[in-house]
C-alpha cells in the first residue's frame, strides 16, 4: 500500500513537470523590480545580484531600438553590466507590426534553448529599417537561429506552436500598463525599488548619469 | 529684383519665417530622436542617421522660405490662395514622414486606430527618407513657381 502512494506521488510530480513544460510557462521566480513584473520578460544579463536593473521594453522591428542596440547597450554592457554594478532586463513591447509579434516569440523559442541573448543579438544584428518588410519573416528567423547555432527543429516546432503569445502579450501590456509610450523605454530600478523612466534611444551619457547614481 | 528680396525686405515676414523654421525644425529634431528634452536636455547623432538630419533641415529651411512668399503673395498682392497648396502640403507630408515610427506619435497612431494605424505608420517608416525627397521636390518647385510668379505680379504692380 506504501509503495503504491509513494507510485501515485511520483506519477503526480512527473505530470506536473510535463504540463508546465509543454505549456511553455517556465517556472521563473516571480521578479518584480518596484512596479514592474518582469517574469514574463528575458532571462537576466549580467549579475542577478546587481545594485541596479535596467528594464528595456522594445520591439525588434524598432529603428530606435536598433540605433540603441547599436550605440548604447555596447557601452552599458562594458561599463555596468560585466562589471556588476547593473544587470539588464529585455521585455517585449511588440506593437509596431505582425513581424514584432513573431520576432518576440521567436525570441522566447531561443531561451528555451539557453540562447535568449545571443538570439537577441542576432535578430538585431540583421535589422532592416522597414516594418513587416520581410527581413524578420519566420523564414529569416528561424535562418538567424540556424546561424548561432540552434536546433532549428525544435526552434520551429516552438515558433510554429505560437506557444509564447501569451507571453509576448503579458509583456506588451505590462509595457503599456507602466506608462512606456514609445520604444526603446527604459525603466532604471535601484535596490530601493526607486526607479526612473527613460523614453527612446538615448545616448550612453544619459543612462550614466541614473547609473552612477543608483549604483 | 530677387523675388526672395522683395518680401523678406519686410520684417514681419522674416518673423513669420523664424517663427515657421525654429519650431517645426525643434519638433522634427524631437520626434526624429535627434535631441531629447527629458529626462534632461542632450543631443544626439546616430551613425547612419546623418542624411536624414539634413533632410530634416533642408525641409524646414524650405517651408520657412516658401511659405511666407505665399503669404505675401495673398497679402501683400491679393493673388489667389491656390498655389499656396503645394507649399502647405509639401511641409506637412514631409512633417508626417519622420513623425511615425516607434516613436511617441507612432505609438498613439498605432494605439488608437489599430490595425490601420499600424498600416499607416509602418507605410511612413518604410518609405521616410522618399517621402522627404519628395516633399523637399515639392517645395522647390513651389519656391520656383511663387519667386516667379512674385516677379510677374511686382512688375505689373510697379506700371
Amino acid at each position: 500500500m506504501k509503495t503504491a502512494w509513494i507510485g501515485a506521488g511520483v506519477a503526480a510530480v512527473i505530470g506536473i513537470v510535463a504540463v508546465a513544460a509543454l505549456s511553455g510557462i517556465e517556472p521563473q521566480e516571480a521578479r518584480v523590480y518596484g512596479e514592474i513584473s518582469t517574469e514574463n520578460g528575458s532571462p537576466i544579463l549580467g549579475d542577478p545580484d546587481a545594485p541596479v536593473t535596467i528594464i528595456e521594453f522594445g520591439d525588434y522591428q524598432c529603428h530606435g531600438c536598433h540605433n540603441w542596440f547599436l550605440n548604447t547597450k555596447p557601452l552599458i554592457t562594458r561599463d555596468y553590466i560585466e562589471t556588476g554594478k547593473a544587470n539588464l532586463i529585455f521585455v517585449d513591447l511588440a506593437i509596431l507590426g505582425q513581424d514584432s509579434w513573431t520576432a518576440a516569440q521567436a525570441s522566447h523559442c531561443a531561451g528555451e534553448q539557453d540562447m535568449f541573448w545571443e538570439y537577441h543579438d542576432a535578430v538585431y544584428n540583421n535589422h532592416e529599417d522597414t516594418i513587416d518588410g520581410g527581413w524578420a519573416s519566420k523564414e529569416n528567423l528561424v535562418r538567424f537561429a540556424g546561424e548561432i547555432g540552434l536546433d532549428t527543429d525544435a526552434f520551429k516546432w516552438c515558433l510554429d506552436s505560437n506557444k509564447y503569445a501569451d507571453r509576448v502579450r503579458a509583456n506588451t501590456n505590462e509595457g503599456k500598463s507602466n506608462g512606456i509610450s514609445a520604444t526603446p523605454g527604459f525603466f532604471i530600478v535601484g535596490k530601493d525599488g526607486q526607479s526612473d523612466l527613460i523614453t527612446g534611444a538615448q545616448p550612453y551619457i544619459t543612462f550614466k548619469h541614473f547609473l552612477d547614481e543608483m549604483s | 529684383m530677387n523675388a526672395a528680396r522683395i518680401v523678406f525686405s519686410d520684417a514681419r515676414y522674416v518673423i513669420l519665417s523664424f517663427a515657421i523654421f525654429a519650431p517645426m525644425l525643434a519638433g522634427l529634431l524631437l520626434l526624429g530622436e535627434y535631441v531629447f528634452v527629458e529626462p534632461y536636455f542632450v543631443s544626439h547623432l546616430p551613425p547612419g542617421s546623418e542624411l536624414g538630419l539634413v533632410l530634416i533641415v533642408a525641409l524646414c529651411a524650405l517651408s520657412a522660405l516658401v511659405i511666407p512668399m505665399n503669404v505675401y503673395r495673398i497679402v501683400a498682392l491679393k493673388s489667389s490662395r491656390q498655389r499656396m497648396g503645394g507649399g502647405v502640403l509639401g511641409s506637412v507630408v514631409g512633417a508626417a514622414a519622420g513623425a511615425c515610427g516607434c516613436g511617441p506619435v507612432g505609438f498613439a497612431v498605432i494605439s488608437t486606430f489599430g490595425a490601420a494605424g499600424a498600416t499607416a505608420t509602418a507605410f511612413l517608416t518604410n518609405y521616410e527618407l522618399p517621402i522627404r525627397l519628395a516633399a523637399i521636390a515639392v517645395l522647390a518647385v513651389s519656391y520656383v513657381a511663387t519667386a516667379r510668379s512674385l516677379r510677374t505680379e511686382c512688375r505689373i504692380g510697379q506700371r
